[in-house]
């Protein structure tokens, strides 16, 4: 009984142990991934600083909105944690835009488009979708 | 080809998929504490027996009172009515009413984590039975006689409780579909579904009886109750006690068909987790077969994932029942038949786990809608703010990914030790010479590193 007790206490201890391990390596883990988001922060970075540049916002994703659904299936964009989500929609039918999670709504008029600039401050992945005709148009994804 | 954007009608924010890392990482330990658990095997059982012991006589007596039962039943009456009122005359925005919200979040996930810890805690709360209870009484007072009930035929066991989860699971993730796109449950339908709900359940207590029916048949009774073994209170000839925590659950799968019931609960959150990933393709191709073939999209849809999620119940059965089997081989083995009921109650931390893993994140953004605005305006309709929080909402910050990965991982890894100490302990019940005892357990291992690396598998490749 007493030397099942201890056994059972070294268990612990090596789960413990194995869980601090798991801790540090993701922590180193961590790191790794702040130096390889470093040219993606850096590739953000001129677009907040020089957001009047044309060449700039001509890179801005377009969703092009044919017949009330996204042309070439669902867009999907990826972002990391504190960058500058920034995409537009064009569309040949009026909706609204729905942009969930961060429950951004904005109405686009048929044959008109509608910008979308706010900081990915949550992490997740989350739909936009055009909210009257309940059709998916984005896949929103916001890495750590 | 068309995609299947397979949709809760709450989720607003998915999980992100587990990273390579942390996946190898939580199989990793899942093996090291695997080996561990195997390597200091006890040698006699130590949960067979609950060492229940009651608590205070005032608390008994409190709880066992009638008013106390009258005040929780009436309060599961007036929340289901709520809710189905809700669903009835409110909007069909699914978020933005109190009936999905209640049912499927609040309840459904709310219970089992609950009972884990505390036990049963559903039973005085279940609506029906308060129902069932009162019509009882109000039958025996008039007529001088209590109500006769049909016996109830014991090869059923808990079959109808395993069929009704499905159904349950079913009607959530499977029936709320429109032109081939998941939409989710609608609140009208889920309310139309609990009515038809109440009806089966009330007439079958009226075949059955009260008790009965919530031993076996009640799917929320059952299904809650199998969670609530693992907690550390129960009530004994109508007094409150503390057991041991685990202990309750060695006694549990005795009644036919409860082994059903664990993994129909494995099976159904496994194909929830798995449509977002591990099964998109198969999914997809299914599909499209159907409609080729010329069938309805809502049809098609509807039966390509009818025809998953029982593939999948079939494939979780027979891994355990390959586990049994081995089991079974192992020299100084009991029956077949008493292995596969024997050892389906080390499954539920498993249940459990895959559970947390799965919807935890949801639970918590869910909660925070629960109770702020879907308190305040139970319809939807901007109509009423009865404790001014009509306006507030859910803050998607309140969970890191990282939060939600390590609680993941940690879920499933708990719950597979779990069931492995209650495999390990229900082994050397049966097994009279150890050796043979640990020797059976290699099987169990073998099941449960399958169930808990799958679950981890599913984590890392949903939404990926």
């Amino acid at each position: 009984m007493r030397s099942n007790t201890g056994r059972t206490l070294i268990g612990v201890a090596l789960v413990i142990a194995a869980l601090v391990l798991l801790v540090v390596l993701k922590d180193n883990g961590q790191s790794g991934t702040t130096g390889t988001s470093v040219p993606q922060g850096g590739g953000s970075e001129p677009a907040g600083s020089a957001g009047s540049t044309k060449s700039r916002k001509a890179e801005v994703p377009t969703i092009v909105i044919r017949d009330g659904k996204p042309v070439g299936g669902i867009a999907e964009l990826s972002y990391s944690e504190g960058d500058r989500i920034r995409f537009k929609v064009a569309s040949d039918v009026s909706d609204e835009v729905h942009v969930h999670g961060y429950d951004l709504m904005k109405d686009v008029e048929a044959g008109g488009s509608v910008s979308f600039d706010f900081p990915a401050t949550i992490e997740g992945v989350f739909e936009a979708e055009l909210e009257n005709r309940g059709e998916q148009i984005l896949e929103l994804r916001v890495n750590p | 080809m068309t995609s299947l954007p397979f949709a809760h009608a709450l989720v607003a924010r998915q999980d992100l998929p587990l990273p390579v890392w942390l996946f190898a990482w939580g199989a990793s330990l899942v093996l090291i504490a695997s080996f561990f658990a195997l390597s200091i095997g006890w040698r006699s059982p130590r949960f067979e027996e609950e060492h229940w012991r009651a608590l205070g006589e005032g608390l008994s007596r409190a709880s066992a009172s009638l008013f106390t039962q009258f005040v929780c039943g009436a309060l599961g009456v007036f929340l289901l009515g709520v809710a189905v009122y809700a669903g009835l005359r409110g909007t069909e925005a699914p978020d933005r009413n109190f009936a999905l919200t209640f049912l499927y979040v609040t309840a459904w996930l709310g219970f089992p984590l609950v009972s884990v810890f505390l036990g049963d805690v559903f039973r005085p709360f279940n609506p029906w039975r308060a129902v069932g209870r009162a019509v009882g009484a109000g039958f025996t007072a008039l007529a001088g006689q209590r109500p006769a009930h049909a016996r109830y035929p014991a090869w059923l066991g808990r079959w109808p409780a395993a069929l009704g989860l499905i159904a349950v699971v079913w009607l959530e993730i499977v029936y709320g579909t429109s032109g081939g796109v998941a939409v989710g449950l609608s609140p009208h339908a889920a309310a139309v579904a609990s009515l038809v709900y109440s009806g089966y359940t009330l007439a079958m207590m009226a075949l059955f009886g009260v008790e009965q029916w919530c031993r076996t048949g009640e799917v929320f009774s059952v299904y809650f109750g199998m969670f609530g073994r693992l907690g550390c209170f129960g009530a004994k000839d109508g007094r409150l006690g503390v057991r041991r925590p685990l202990s309750a659950a060695t006694t549990w799968a005795t009644v036919p068909g409860s082994a059903a019931v664990v993994i129909a609960s494995i099976a159904t959150t496994s194909f929830d987790g798995a449509q977002e990933g591990a099964f998109k393709r198969a999914l997809e191709s299914t599909f499209n077969h159907l409609v080729d073939a010329g069938m309805g999209l809502t049809m098609a849809l509807r039966l390509t994932d009818t025809i998953f999620i029982l593939l999948t119940f079939a494939g979780v059965a027979l891994v355990y029942l390959v586990g049994v089997r081995g089991m079974a081989g192992v020299s100084g083995a009991p029956s077949f038949e008493k292995l596969r009921s024997g050892f389906a109650h080390s499954l539920i931390p498993i249940a459990f786990a895959y559970l947390v893993a799965h919807y935890f994140s949801l639970f918590v953004f869910q909660e925070q809608a629960q109770f702020t605005y879907l308190l305040s305006d139970p319809l939807g309709t901007g109509t009423t703010d009865l404790f001014g929080t009509a306006s507030s909402g859910i803050d998607f910050r309140a969970l890191s990914a990282n939060a939600i990965w390590y609680v993941q991982v940690g879920a499933l890894v708990i719950g597979h030790v779990i069931g492995l100490t209650l495999a390990h302990d229900r082994a050397t019940a049966y097994w009279g010479d150890y050796r043979q005892a640990a020797r059976s357990q290699y099987w169990m291992l073998a099941v449960m590193v399958a169930f808990t690396c799958f679950g981890l598998y599913l984590l890392s490749v949903a939404n990926a």
